[in-house]
C-alpha cells in the first residue's frame, strides 16, 4: 500500500490523519479510494479529470508532475503540493 | 574541491572553452535586438501613468490617422480569454491575467501596464504616434504594499476576487487583495515553544528586487500568408512562450515557430510572455515583420521582478536543537495572483530536522508589476527569515552558529514540511565543509568587523528534454536541442554526451533549435537543464551506441552481444583483431543502414535538491552606514560539477545577485505608485568594484538519479546571501536588521536611534 501524507489544510476531513496508507494501482485510483475514506478529498484536488493545475504531486520527495493514470508504486509515499517554478 | 565518490571521468570534470564564447565575445551572436528586416516595422507600447485607474474610453483615432503609423492594437484585438487556471508547459496560468498584462482591458493595476501599441516603419514614429491616443481613466487610489493590501478597508484591485484556500477550494466571504491562502503543518508548536530554553520572534520585510537582466525583453513577430506565426524573441523557454502566444492569440501551437535568440540574462524574468502577442496582432495587421524592444525603464516597470514580503516568525530552541518554528508568509503577487510563496514555505525550514512547525502563506496582490520567477523564486526571502532567527537562537545559547546549524541539519530520510523524505543530499556535508573551511577557521578582526553565516536549500527541477544526436561520417557529431543556454548549457550538455560516447568534446556542435525544428523543452529554469536535457542526451548517447553495436555486429558477422562498446571505439569479443572507432564506424553509416541518430524524449525523474552554506566577513561604516564586503566564501553541494568553472560562475553570480539584495536593490515608490528608480543608475546593483573575489568551495555528493550524479546548481547560492550578510550586520554592530535592503540610510538610522 502506499502512503499518502496528507496536507495539513486536508487533514480534518481525514480525521486529522497526518498520512494514511492507502490501496491504489494509480493516482487516480488512489485518490478515489482515499476520497471514499475522507470524503471530499478527491474533488478538492482534482478538476476536469486531472490534478488541479496550481497543485502538483511530489512522489517518493520529489516534486513531479504527473498524470492520474501513472502508476504508483505500492511502497511509494505521495503527497501534493503547491505547483511550484523556477528561476 | 572536495569529492565523495566520484568515478573517473576523462570530460566531465575539465573546463573546455565553451561552444558559443567566440560569437558572444566577439559580437557576432544575435540577440533579440538583433533581428533585422528589410521592411520592418518598429512598435511602441502606451503604458498607465496611474498604478491604479479604470480604463474609461481609448480613441485610437489620433494614432491611427498620424502620419507613418500603420496599425494600432489595444486589448479589444486580442481574443477573449477564458477566466480559468490552465497548465502551459510547466506553469500554471490565468489566461484572461496574461492576455490582460499583455494589454490592459477594463482597468490599470499598475504604473507601467501596456494599454495600446503602435506600429510604424520609423520608431520615432510610433513613439510620437502614442501620445495621440487618448485613455480616459477614473484613478482610484493604488495599494502598495503587501500589509496594507491585507487590510479590510484596503483599495481593491478586483472586486470579485475573494481568498481562494489552494488546498480546500474554500473561498472568503468578502473580497480581499489576498488571492490564496495555504498551510503547512506538522508536530505540536504550542507545546514545543512552552518547553523551550528560548524562544526569539521576528517580523521581516523586504522590497520587490529584479532580477537585473543586461538585456531587456525584444521580440520580432512575422504573421505569414499562411495564417502561421513566426517570433523571434529573447525568451529562456521557447516552448513554454509558444504555448502563451498561442492560447492567448487562439491559433494552434503547429501554426507558432517561436525562435529563441542568445539571451543577455534571465534568472527567471525571460520566462513570462508581455511583448509577443501585441508584435503578432500588429504584424497580422500590416503583413509585415513587427520588433518591439522594451527600455530599460520599461523592464523595471512592466515586467515581473520578485515580490516584496512580510513575514513574521518565531521559533524555540532547547539546548542545541531546533524544536519550533512557526511563521506567517505574505508574499506580494504584484497586479495578479501567484508569487512565490508556497515555495518559500517549502524552502524555509528544508536544511533543518524540525519536528514541530506551522506555516501560513498568503499570496497578496498589489498595484505593482506581475511577478515573475527569479532564481530560486520564494526561497531567499524565507531564509532571510529563518536564518536571522537561528543566528539568534544559536547565539542565545552560546553556541557557534554553524555547530548550531549542522546538530540540526536535514539529511537524506529528513521530513520536509510537505511530509516526503530528502533523498540523498549534501547539506551535512556542506556544512562540515563550511566549518573546516579556511575561511571559516581563520579569525574575523577590526572594529566594526563582523561575520555571518547562513544556509539555504532550493529543489531543482526536472520536467521535459528532448533532443537529437546527428553523426556525421567524418565522426563529428550535431547536438540539437531545445534548451535555451542561459548559462553555458552548451557546455556542460555537449560534455556529457562527449563522456557518454566517449569522443572530444571538439567533435561536438551544439545547436538550439526553434520549436519546429525539435521535440518539447520546458523552459531553461529551475536549476534543471544541465540535469535534464543531459538525462535525454545520455539517452541519446546510450542509443547511438547500441545502434553502433548493432551495425558492428552486422559487419563482422556475429550477435550484438558479441560486440562491446568501450572508450569510443567497438571491439568484437569473438576477435580481438576486429576494432572500430567511433569515426571509422561513422565513415561506414551510409553502408551499414544509413544514418546514425540517437534521439531522446523524456520527463525528468531524480532531480537532485541542492543546499549551500556560505559565510561572509563585512565591515559596517558607522558614520556613513556603507557595509564593505570583506570576504566571501560559498560552500554548496553541486553534485558532480560537468564543467567547474562555470559551476563557480554560477555561485559567485548568485551570490551577488542576493548581496545586491540585502544591501542595496529596492523597488522605490512614490505614494502614487510611480517607481522613482526605474534605472541602473538609480536602482542600485552591485558591479565589481563593490564586491571581492567570491571563494568557492564544491563539495560534490553524486545526485543517484543521474547517470553522472548531476544537481542543479544555479539557484540555490542566491537564497544564502541575504540572511549571511544581515548576520555579519549584526555581529559587526550589535543590531540586528530585519528589513531590506541594509541601505547606508537604514544602517545610519538604525545605528543612531534614528528609526
Amino acid at each position: 500500500m502506499a502512503t499518502v501524507v496528507i496536507p495539513a489544510i486536508l487533514r480534518d476531513l481525514c480525521g486529522g490523519a497526518p498520512s494514511l496508507e492507502v490501496e491504489g494501482a494509480t493516482l487516480d485510483a488512489l485518490l478515489v479510494e482515499l476520497d471514499r475514506r475522507c470524503p471530499g478529498f478527491y474533488g478538492r484536488v482534482v478538476e476536469d479529470g486531472r490534478l488541479r493545475p496550481e497543485l502538483a504531486f511530489a512522489l517518493d520527495g520529489e516534486v513531479v508532475r504527473l498524470g492520474l493514470h501513472d502508476v504508483v508504486q505500492p511502497a511509494a509515499e505521495i503527497t501534493i503540493v503547491p505547483a511550484i517554478g523556477g528561476g | 574541491m572536495t569529492t565523495v565518490d566520484r568515478p573517473a571521468y576523462s570530460v566531465i570534470g575539465t573546463r573546455p572553452i565553451r561552444p558559443d564564447g567566440v560569437e558572444k565575445v566577439t559580437g557576432k551572436a544575435r540577440f533579440g535586438p538583433d533581428v533585422h528586416f528589410p521592411n520592418l516595422l518598429h512598435a511602441k507600447i502606451l503604458r498607465s501613468p496611474h498604478a491604479h485607474a479604470r480604463i474609461l474610453s481609448i480613441d485610437t483615432s489620433g494614432a491611427e490617422n498620424y502620419p507613418g503609423v500603420l496599425a494600432v492594437a489595444t486589448n479589444h484585438d486580442l481574443p477573449t480569454a477564458a477566466d480559468k487556471i490552465e497548465e502551459l508547459g510547466e506553469s500554471a496560468v490565468n489566461l484572461r491575467e496574461v492576455s490582460d498584462n499583455v494589454l490592459a482591458s477594463r482597468k490599470v493595476l499598475y504604473r507601467g501596464h501596456a494599454v495600446a501599441a503602435v506600429a510604424a516603419a520609423n520608431p520615432h514614429v510610433a513613439e510620437l504616434a502614442l501620445q495621440q491616443i487618448k485613455v480616459e481613466y477614473e484613478v482610484l487610489p493604488p495599494v502598495l504594499d503587501v500589509q496594507d493590501a491585507m487590510r479590510d478597508d484596503a483599495p481593491l484591485l478586483d472586486e470579485t476576487r475573494r481568498t481562494k484556500t489552494l488546498m480546500t477550494r474554500e473561498i472568503g466571504d468578502r473580497p480581499s487583495n489576498i488571492a490564496t491562502y495555504n498551510r503547512f503543518e506538522g508536530g505540536d508548536v504550542e507545546a514545543a515553544f512552552a518547553e523551550a530554553d528560548v524562544v526569539v520572534e521576528r517580523e521581516f520585510t523586504t522590497s520587490m528586487v529584479h532580477q537585473g537582466y543586461i538585456e531587456p525583453h525584444s521580440t520580432t513577430a512575422m504573421w505569414n500568408a499562411d495564417g502561421t506565426l513566426t517570433v523571434w524573441t529573447s525568451t529562456q523557454g521557447a516552448f513554454a512562450a509558444r504555448g502563451v502566444i498561442a492560447q492567448v492569440l487562439r491559433i494552434p501551437l503547429s501554426n507558432v515557430r517561436v525562435v529563441p535568440m542568445e539571451i543577455g540574462g534571465g534568472f527567471g524574468g525571460k520566462t513570462p510572455v508581455y511583448l509577443d502577442p501585441v508584435a503578432a496582432i500588429l504584424s497580422k495587421k500590416t503583413g509585415r515583420p513587427v520588433k518591439a524592444t522594451m527600455s530599460r525603464a520599461d523592464v523595471f516597470e512592466a515586467t515581473g521582478p520578485t515580490s516584496g514580503t512580510y513575514i513574521k516568525l518565531k521559533a524555540a530552541a532547547s539546548g542545541s536543537k531546533l524544536t519550533a518554528v512557526q511563521a506567517t508568509l505574505c508574499y506580494e503577487a504584484g497586479a495578479f495572483p501567484g508569487s512565490s510563496v508556497g515555495a518559500g514555505c517549502m524552502t524555509m525550514l528544508a536544511p533543518y530536522v524540525i519536528e514541530n512547525f506551522q506555516l501560513h502563506a498568503y499570496d497578496v496582490v498589489v498595484n505593482k508589476p506581475k511577478v515573475a520567477a527569479y532564481r530560486a523564486p520564494g526561497a531567499p526571502v524565507a531564509a532571510f527569515a529563518i536564518e536571522s532567527v537561528v543566528d539568534e537562537l544559536a547565539q542565545r545559547q552560546g553556541i557557534d552558529p554553524l555547530e548550531f546549524r549542522r546538530e540540526n541539519a536535514s539529511r537524506q530520510g529528513t521530513k520536509m514540511v510537505t511530509g516526503m523524505p530528502f533523498a540523498r543530499i549534501g547539506n551535512e556535508e556542506v556544512m562540515e565543509a563550511a566549518i573546516s573551511s579556511p575561511h571559516y577557521r581563520s579569525p574575523i578582526e577590526g572594529p566594526n568587523r563582523g561575520r555571518g553565516v547562513a544556509s539555504g536549500y532550493w529543489f531543482n527541477g526536472g520536467m521535459q528534454s528532448s533532443v537529437v544526436v546527428a553523426v556525421n561520417n567524418d565522426g563529428t557529431v550535431n547536438l540539437i536541442e531545445g534548451s535555451t543556454d542561459i548559462g553555458g548549457s552548451r557546455a556542460s550538455l555537449s560534455m556529457q554526451l562527449a563522456e557518454t560516447l566517449a569522443i572530444p568534446y571538439d567533435s561536438i556542435r551544439a545547436a538550439v533549435a526553434d520549436t519546429d525544428s525539435i521535440g518539447h523543452n520546458d523552459v531553461t529554469g529551475g536549476s534543471r537543464t544541465t540535469f535534464a536535457t543531459g538525462l535525454a542526451i545520455y539517452e541519446a548517447g546510450m542509443d547511438i551506441r547500441r545502434q553502433m553495436v548493432a551495425r558492428a555486429a552486422k559487419l563482422w558477422g556475429v550477435s550484438d552481444e558479441d560486440v562491446v562498446y568501450e572508450a569510443g571505439t567497438l571491439r568484437c569479443l569473438k576477435d580481438s583483431t576486429k576494432e572500430l572507432t567511433f569515426s571509422e564506424m561513422a565513415a561506414q553509416s551510409a553502408r551499414t543502414g544509413g544514418p546514425i541518430a540517437g534521439k531522446a524524449s523524456l520527463l525528468a525523474r531524480g532531480a537532485g535538491a541542492a543546499f549551500g552554506t556560505h559565510i561572509v566577513d563585512v565591515e559596517v561604516d558607522p558614520d556613513t552606514g556603507k557595509v564593505t564586503i570583506l570576504r566571501y566564501t560559498a560552500v554548496q553541494d553541486v553534485g558532480t560539477a560537468i564543467h567547474p568553472s562555470y559551476v563557480e560562475g554560477q555561485i559567485q553570480g548568485g551570490v551577488v545577485q542576493g548581496i545586491g539584495w540585502a544591501l542595496n536593490e529596492e523597488y522605490y515608490y512614490d505614494d502614487n505608485g510611480r517607481m522613482l528608480n526605474a534605472s541602473f543608475l538609480d536602482y542600485r546593483m552591485p558591479t565589481a568594484l563593490d564586491v571581492p573575489s567570491i571563494d568557492t568551495i564544491m563539495v560534490e555528493v553524486p545526485n543517484p538519479g543521474h547517470p553522472y550524479g548531476v544537481r542543479g546548481v544555479g539557484e540555490v547560492p542566491i537564497v544564502p546571501p541575504l540572511a549571511a550578510v544581515a548576520n555579519a550586520i549584526a555581529d559587526a554592530t550589535g543590531h540586528r536588521f530585519t528589513a531590506l535592503p541594509i541601505s547606508p540610510r537604514r544602517v545610519v538610522e538604525e545605528l543612531n536611534g534614528l528609526v
